[in-house]
């Protein structure tokens, strides 16, 4: 067998890829094809950490195809065709001569699975394959960070991934995913981006067209509230007292043709908020149902066309605020501490404390400011009271999946997992499959 | 697209946003609006949201669709010699994308015995608590009024004549 390991994080929104053993990949780039207003024809998006800061591209009202839906392969063609670009054109491998670490989404489709192996195997000729899931590569690239001393906390974790199209909490035990204790909510970093286009259009500018400008705003002015009443307060009040009021500036197509936030500092005042400020601030407790009205709607409404800019209060935190409460947005689905609670109760009692005390934020929708704080303060009235809650948030929450893969691809057990190219042509995918299943 | 072209962005009221035939026919019925809420959820997973809208209504060639058929023809060329109509047809009805709800139709998980981890017994359920909270769908803010016509909410006169002119029963589709 060949001793290259391309490690392959197929994300719904990002791939995260380069070689197995190396720190960090060598590529991030999105997992789409993209059809800008100045193209007839469909173009593969730069990678999202390339040298030069400048994308070539401008993306204003940008079509955008995805091979993903759900999280999920829908369309192998379309992945077929960004692999090989990645494969010869950003990694510069040979995939006949390399062996491939994939990460799959949990529960993937029989369908799905075997239209993976065949892109795997018969398209591209990978000579050796090991599908792997997020959950439990977070959990090897955690534990391998953490010198523990007690030997139970380093074989379980409890690992909470919040990515581009659906949130799971899953315990993983001795760098297994426990599948029949994994919970999932359907919401993700997408649909948190286009509830945001949804709030600025029919509140401001229509942006429904803007996917990437959104995803930048949301990306660098959203935040976890700690309280939805009191900010719900804050982001009323009028002129400097309004410490959530912010101003983001759209392209001009011109000067510019990305989005950036007008005044950084304005957009970082809302950090003031701690519960200990908020006090001072306000003076008094702020009741929601009797808020003084001190600016009336249209203030907030007038909005300066020549500009091209729009001002955003409350969207910075009711949108993350999904994820803690789907109900709110009419969704029959629990919120993400009884998420967590759900999942531990699915596994063993046993492992229940341990659980609790390595709770592992891993995905890039849990980059949030104050997304940990906020998980903490509605999980601890959840959990008995003998037990500890200890949340982690990953280093980088993009990329810890990848190093998880990385440090799995570069172990000296990682050959013997794999399934090999004849393997899989003499026993078939289904079979094969069962290889990677505990 | 319009040739106001002094920016790319446009000014909700200046567009007529296109409503969903399934949410039309969803809100015909007041006993409906829970689908019309399940729709407009399903929306937040779309791409494109605008996209397509603007290209039906200009009959522009370059849709999704002919793309996509333009990009199946390149890739079944290769290798393939001459096929009749009919065969590209039936070929292209079947490589063509499916959507994930009906590949997970397809898989029929309920018929999996209930011990079985699946997609389907991975969901995480409904909340345990019943209370929700409602925010003005128009400012945000708490709101205690529900829109009798389509079931949103709003907070006050003023809201709710935003409302009423420019989202009621209007959806982005
Ligand atoms: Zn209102
Ligand atoms: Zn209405």
């Amino acid at each position: 067998m060949s001793n290259v390991v391309v490690v392959l994080d197929n994300g719904g929104g990002l791939i995260k890829a380069g070689l197995g053993g190396e720190r960090d990949p060598s590529t991030v780039l999105p997992n789409c094809l993209l059809r800008p207003l100045s193209s007839k024809k469909w173009l593969h998006p730069s990678p999202t950490i390339a040298a030069s800061s400048e994308d070539p591209l401008d993306l204003t009202s940008a079509a955008v195809r995805r091979p993903l839906d759900r999280g999920y392969l829908i369309n192998p063609d379309l992945q077929r065709d960004i692999w090989a670009h990645l494969f010869n054109s950003l990694l510069h491998i040979s995939p006949s001569q390399s062996s491939l670490l994939l990460t799959e989404p949990l529960f993937a489709l029989p369908s799905i699975q075997r239209a993976t192996d065949e892109l795997v195997f018969e398209d591209f000729n990978f000579s050796a394959l090991y599908v792997a899931d997020s959950p439990s590569l977070a959990h090897i690239y955690e534990t391998s960070r953490r010198h523990v001393v007690s030997r139970g906390a380093a074989q379980c974790s409890l690992v909470v991934d919040c990515g581009f199209s659906f949130t799971h909490a899953a315990p993983v035990f001795q760098n297994f995913t426990l599948n029949y204790a994994v919970k999932r909510i359907d919401l993700g970093g997408k649909a948190l981006t286009n509830y945001l286009k949804e709030l600025v259009s029919y509140r401001s500018v229509n942006v429904m067209d803007e996917t990437f400008l959104m995803d930048d705003v949301k990306e660098k002015l959203c935040f976890v509230s700690l309280d939805v009443a009191r900010d719900l307060g804050v982001a009323r009040k009028p002129g400097k007292k309004n410490l959530l009021r912010c101003t983001y500036v759209l392209p001009d197509g011109v000067t510019h043709t990305k989005g950036f936030v007008k005044d950084p500092d304005q957009a970082q005042r809302y950090l003031s908020l701690t519960d200990g400020a908020l006090t001072s601030n306000l003076g008094a407790k702020v009741d929601m149902d009797h808020i003084e009205v001190t600016e009336k709607p249209e203030d907030r409404k007038r909005i300066d066309l020549t500009k091209n800019e729009f001002d955003l209060t409350n969207e910075r935190f009711l949108v993350p605020e999904m994820l803690f409460h789907p109900a709110d947005l009419g969704m029959n689905q629990a919120g993400l501490a009884e998420c967590i609670v759900r999942a531990v109760n699915s596994c063993h009692p046993h492992l229940h404390p341990i659980l609790y005390e390595s709770i592992i934020l891993t995905g890039g929708s849990t980059l949030f400011p104050r997304f940990a704080e906020r998980l903490e303060k509605e999980l601890r009235p959840l959990v008995p009271d003998d037990y500890q809650v200890k949340i982690t948030t990953q280093e980088n929450p993009i990329l810890g999946v990848w190093r998880g893969g990385s440090l799995l691809a570069s172990s000296p057990d990682f050959e013997a997992m794999c399934v090999t190219k004849s393997e899989y042509e003499e026993l078939g995918s289904a079979r094969c499959r069962r290889r990677f299943f505990h | 697209m319009d040739e106001d072209n002094s920016s790319p962005f446009r000014r909700m009221s200046s567009r007529t946003r296109k409503v969903a035939p399934r949410m039309v026919a969803a809100l015909a019925n007041s006993d409906n609006r829970a689908q019309a809420a399940l729709a407009r959820l399903e929306a937040l997973e779309n791409d494109n949201a605008g996209m397509e809208t603007i290209e039906i209504n200009e009959d522009d060639d370059t849709s999704l669709d002919d793309e996509d058929q333009v990009y199946m023809h390149k890739r079944q060329s290769k290798g393939t010699k001459r096929k009749t109509r009919q065969a590209k047809a039936l070929e292209n009805a079947r490589k063509a994308p499916r959507t994930f709800a009906e590949l997970l139709h397809e898989a029929s998980l309920e018929t999996l015995p209930s011990h079985v981890p699946s997609y389907l017994r991975a969901a995480v359920g409904p909340p345990s608590s019943t209370s929700r909270r409602h925010f003005c769908t128009v400012c945000g803010y708490a709101a205690s009024y529900t829109c009798v016509k389509c079931g949103m909410r709003f907070c006050s006169c003023r809201c709710q004549n935003i409302h009423n002119d420019t989202r009621c029963l209007k959806f982005v589709a």
